[in-house]
């Protein structure tokens, strides 16, 4: 559904920020794109809809080139921003003026979306918090029911209850015919929603597994004294002795930790390329 | 709605202007002067808004990924800028104007020795004659300047596009009158692509650009350039990035 073959891009022309980046996202999943700030999740995400394009290699999305920005392509696919939009407009008249374009749209998922996120009718959008208008905008792109459905940083800006009832509302309308692609730093508030787990750092993809082969391959545990080190991956200081993410040597079951994941895989690299090429 | 309030503010200014200008200068002003500042100014300013989404981030984004075509949207500003607002510009002038003529019209003493001379002074503003035939590519000019503007300076489009016109302008002027002063000692005035008026005692003489050079490029200024202009605007809008 998305293929990214040698993508090269940079805001200069001599310092690039991905250098022959091959990704491929399949439909069916929802993943997770991990990153500190600035290391290029936003970009990767402008570059999937179009709004920036490669400067080398190519990027294909349900079959179109993003960078011509076709009609038939976007109304296929649905980009969030970090900071959305919404014109002074109320509810009813801004689904009457943009739901036309995304034939997939559908009206009573709409409005139940809405109700599922607490978002009221109460006059012009613009006059709503910032929080309030970016669930009025996940509620309408969730109703476009695109193939593809590109968050980021969707929870900046929601209370704790909201961050809930997102993340319950994203699992509860996934299908296997959609990709539902969310690009984050606030790792925890994916947990328990991503299958596939992307993370990028310095330009680099360091990781692109899903949930079940990273508890495969890695395992995350609690230990009141850290032996054999140079194994561990990450390990934290915690209440009971130490958090650490170690090579699943003996098939050991655990619960992904995202957070631990992200620092094992962006402090240790290489051996993270080593566990799971293998 | 904002275009709107900002069409309705212009209608409001260009009456003021027509009102003073008449008052304290003379009909012929007030009617080029609100003419031109209403068609060019006007439209010039209701250009900026045409892609004013890319003040922000959040609005720049969700414009270019709405399911419409490059072409659409382009062709949609053009038709707001360079089509529904000078008609409706034009009907309001019209009007403004016909109730103006006719006031003074109906001012007159149809007893005065001097009536049919006054009465005929003034009268209705043609659209198809001079001066208003040079308006019409300057709207033209300063509409594709702007909308190619509003695509590069996402911010403050207006106020950076109108002060790179002042300098263009001053620029090409200044550029003129230096070479026109390298090649004659007395000059008068000098108007690029125009004219260099000499002066010869107290005579002021016009050395204009021979017909085989000046309709050409009176052709490339009046068609030639604004289709360049909405062409690079559409282009722009096709490679913008965001």
């Amino acid at each position: 559904m998305i293929e990214i073959q040698n993508l090269s891009f940079g805001y200069k022309k001599r310092k690039l920020l991905y250098k022959n980046l091959n990704l491929k996202l399949e439909a069916g999943s929802i993943y997770g794109l991990l990153g500190k700030n600035g290391a290029g999740k936003s970009t990767l995400l402008k570059n999937f809809i179009g709004l920036l394009f490669p400067k080398g290699g190519s990027i294909s999305v349900n079959g179109f080139e993003p960078k011509k920005r076709w009609p038939s392509f976007l109304e296929t696919i649905y980009f969030i921003p970090e900071e959305v939009y919404v014109p002074a407009l109320t509810v009813e008249a801004y689904k009457n003026l943009f739901s036309p374009f995304y034939p997939s749209f559908n009206e009573q998922q709409f409005y139940s979306y809405l109700e599922q996120l607490d978002v009221h009718d109460k006059g012009k959008l613009n006059s709503l918090s910032f929080g309030q208008q970016k669930k009025f905008i996940i509620a309408f792109a969730l109703a476009c029911n695109t193939k593809v459905l590109l968050l980021d940083e969707p929870t900046n800006g929601l209370d704790i209850p909201s961050k809930i009832k997102f993340r319950k509302l994203i699992a509860s309308v996934f299908t296997d015919d959609k990709l539902i692609f969310i690009s984050t730093h606030q790792i925890r508030d994916l947990d328990n929603l991503i299958d596939r787990v992307i993370i990028v750092d310095n330009g680099e993809l360091l990781l692109n597994a899903s949930v079940g082969d990273i508890s495969e391959k890695l395992c995350f545990k609690t230990v009141s004294e850290l032996t054999r080190p140079d194994e561990i991956l990450y390990s934290e200081e915690s209440l009971k002795g130490f958090s650490i993410v170690t090579k699943n040597i003996n098939a050991e079951e655990s619960k992904v930790n995202l957070e631990h994941l992200f620092n094992a895989i962006t402090e240790k690299p290489i051996l993270a390329k080593a566990i799971f090429q293998n | 709605m904002q275009m709107f309030g900002f069409t309705g503010l212009i209608f409001l200014f260009i009456l003021i202007v027509y009102y003073l200008m008449k008052t304290f200068v003379g009909f012929q002003a007030a009617q080029n002067l609100s003419f031109l500042w209403g068609l060019v100014g006007g439209d010039f300013i209701l250009a900026s808004f045409m892609f004013n989404y890319f003040s922000s981030t959040a609005s720049g984004s969700s414009y270019l990924t709405l399911p419409v075509s490059n072409f659409e949207k382009w062709l949609c500003a053009i038709v707001i800028s360079c089509i529904l607002y000078p008609l409706i510009f034009m009907v309001f002038y019209r009007i403004m104007d016909a109730g103006f003529v006719a006031a003074y019209h109906n001012s007159l003493d149809p007893n005065d020795p001097y009536y049919k001379i006054r009465y005929d002074a003034v009268y209705l503003l043609s659209f198809t004659g001079n001066p208003a035939r040079q308006f019409y590519p300057m709207f033209l000019i300063f509409s594709g300047m702007m909308l190619i503007g509003s695509l590069y300076f996402n911010k403050v489009a207006l106020v950076k596009v109108a002060l790179v016109i002042c300098l263009f302008f001053f620029g090409i002027y200044g550029l003129n009158y230096l070479f026109a002063r390298m090649m004659f000692s007395n000059i008068d005035d000098a108007f690029p692509f125009q004219h260099v008026a000499i002066l010869v005692g107290k005579e002021s003489g016009a050395v204009e650009l021979p017909k085989n050079v000046h309709d050409p490029i009176w052709y490339f200024i009046n068609f030639g350039l604004p289709a360049i202009l909405f062409a690079v605007s559409f282009i722009r809008l096709r490679e913008k990035e965001f």
